[in-house]
């Protein structure tokens, strides 16, 4: 751009062709984008929760120039060996075995409006079960007393997965508050989650978002959603809570028609993605991480809470008698290629080793809450990092329990280049 | 990631598919399977972080980015079969005159290994400066210079006459 503009005619012709070219191509918007939130989702929920992403994420975005990726096919969602799957899991692929005749959209919108008591229904949309990204139904439902958005939403899981547990276990509190979680075996085996909890976990808008979450021995996954507003965001609420009672959320999503829906989809499309942790580069056990944290952790600090993922990410909420302070921690490999954005401004000790501090803010959605990190790289090709952060409170949505940090900068620099790291790897 | 903004996430995400599609088409050389692919792909990595992406400033050009890498990183991941690209594009309105342009354009950018199509798209398509390009793609400006100028002189090579006659109004 700048200083070069001088093009020769032929990249000018080049230019225009390509415009004319790019302008050809036109796409169905609205399924890109659910297919990419649904793949952020995906991604979240093995990343437990946000807290991680957004930890991370912070530590790693530099800039629109030096952006960069979460680490290459680890945690970061079906990375796109497991996108380019869905380029060959077209129906018309090799499926071995020929899928039940396709459910419509229509046909999942009128079946979910069946198991809905009696009611209003409006903005209605769906997609069938050969439609990318999987089956669906929205809807705005009033029964008289305030319209509320529900939808449903039809996957393959593979049964056993991390990922199923994410979806049927009740969420840790600290990341995400909710008002009443049940998580419960049923009797055919399937597991059930219901969930009456919000739409922000921050809770800073009244939109409650109540959730069945099924998932059969089969690897089927269903899961109803309501609101307590027309539309999961930016609605105001329309009454005090969702329209569904617990037990009505259950009879719906239990009902055997979504099993069909599911058995319907492309064969070839099962398991999802499958989880790029069977693929990916070793993965460091949580467990194993917060025992490293714990015994790295000053004299003189308790530690309140602790919990976090199975792998890569923990987090401890310790107390100096001062106010509670949470510290958490990343351990991830594969980070070499993007070392020069995550420590451009950082250090390199005489071993090699990438040190970058950041005395920076934490949630911005609540005044005052700091976020001290040292990140570090050890060197190699392993690209192996220790990110650890601390904050002025007690969990990510929480206000400011103390003034700063349990930790100084120092510490953490400190432990973030403890050789007890390296035991792990 | 917290669920903010999530309203400001899916106006952008709307409002970018259309371009961040046409580029990926551009990239993949008109498999548009691969490109939805790596669109919604490019979307779930933004929707992970997009507290902070939408922050930096200019989420388009870091869409574009992370899109650019995406497709990048697929493609060193199959690099095996580097011409990838035998799919050939369903190209609409074939009514136009210039369709046969834009299939021989497309040809000839499939042509391309992986890494100079990129350098392509992003100086041509979407008008970025070399050193721009370069960050983007994690490389030295001096290494998208060599690509540059060879992937354009292989493109003048394939597609040449029909460029040269090529005039927009």
């Amino acid at each position: 751009m700048p200083g070069e503009q001088h093009q020769t005619p032929f990249e000018e012709r080049l230019s225009a062709v390509l415009r004319d070219a790019g302008g050809g191509f036109d796409a169905d918007r609205t399924a890109l984008v659910a297919g990419g939130r649904s793949r952020g989702r995906r991604a979240m929920t093995r990343r437990r929760a946000g807290v991680v992403g957004g930890a991370v994420a912070g530590v790693a975005l530099v800039g629109v120039g030096g952006a960069t990726l979460l680490p290459q096919g680890k945690s970061n969602g079906p990375d796109v060996s497991a996108a380019s799957s869905g380029t060959s899991s077209r129906p018309s692929a090799s499926a071995t075995t020929p899928a039940p005749a396709p459910v419509s959209g229509d046909t999942v919108l009128g079946e979910f409006k069946k198991l809905l008591p009696e009611g209003e229904f409006s903005q209605e949309a769906a997609r069938g079960s050969a439609d990318e990204p999987g089956p669906y139904a929205h809807l705005v439902y009033d029964d008289g007393e305030g319209a509320a958005a529900l939808n449903v939403s039809l996957q393959r899981v593979e049964p056993g997965s991390p990922h199923v547990r994410e979806l049927t276990r009740c969420p840790d509190k600290t990341f995400t508050p909710y008002d009443d979680c049940s998580s419960t075996r049923l009797p055919d085996g399937s597991l059930l989650r219901l969930l009456k909890g919000y739409e922000y976990p921050d809770k800073r808008v009244d939109t409650k978002y109540w959730s069945a979450d099924l998932v059969t021995p089969g690897g089927q996954h269903v899961n109803v959603g309501e609101w307590n507003a027309p539309a999961q965001k930016g609605a105001p609420v329309t009454r005090a809570e969702p329209p569904l009672s617990a037990e009505e959320l259950t009879e719906v999503v239990t009902a055997e028609v979504w099993r069909k829906v599911v058995d319907a989809m492309p064969a070839s499309s099962k398991p999802p993605a499958a989880d790029p942790s069977d693929t990916a580069p070793p993965a460091v056990s949580g467990k194993d991480i917060t025992e490293t944290l714990v015994g790295l952790l000053p004299e003189g600090l308790d530690v309140v809470r602790k919990g976090g993922q199975e792998t890569e990410y923990t987090y401890a909420v310790v107390d100096d008698g001062q106010g509670e302070s949470m510290v958490q921690v990343n351990v991830q490999y594969g980070m070499a290629d993007v070392a020069g954005q995550l420590y451009a401004d950082g250090e390199t000790l005489p071993d090699g080793t990438r040190v970058a501090m950041q005395e920076g803010n934490g949630d911005d959605r609540v005044a005052g809450v700091l976020m001290w990190t040292a990140d570090t790289l050890r060197p190699g090709k392993a690209g192996f990092r220790v990110v650890i952060s601390a904050f002025n409170n007690g969990a990510p949505h929480a206000e400011p329990s103390r003034g700063t940090p349990a930790l100084t900068m120092d510490q953490l620099r400190e432990m973030a280049l403890s050789p007890e790291w390296d035991k792990l790897r | 990631m917290r669920q903010a903004r999530a309203d400001e996430y899916a106006e952008f995400a709307v409002a970018r598919a259309g371009h961040l599609y046409r580029s990926a088409c551009l990239l993949t050389a008109g498999d548009t399977h691969l490109a939805e692919d790596l669109v919604q792909e490019t979307f779930g990595r933004l929707y992970v972080r997009w507290g902070r992406v939408s922050r930096v400033g200019n989420p388009a050009g870091y869409a574009q980015t992370v899109l650019t890498r995406t497709f990048l990183a697929h493609q060193r991941r199959r690099s095996s079969r580097e011409r990838a690209t035998d799919v050939f594009p369903d190209l609409p309105g074939s009514g136009d005159g210039d369709a046969s342009l834009r299939l021989t354009l497309l040809d000839a950018l499939a042509r391309l290994p992986a890494k100079d199509r990129a350098v392509v798209v992003l100086r041509y398509w979407e008008d970025r400066s070399v050193e721009e390009t370069a960050d983007v793609m994690n490389v030295s400006s001096a290494a998208v210079r060599t690509r540059c100028s060879r992937a354009l002189g292989r493109l003048r090579e394939l597609l040449g006459e029909d460029l040269a006659e090529y005039a927009r109004p």
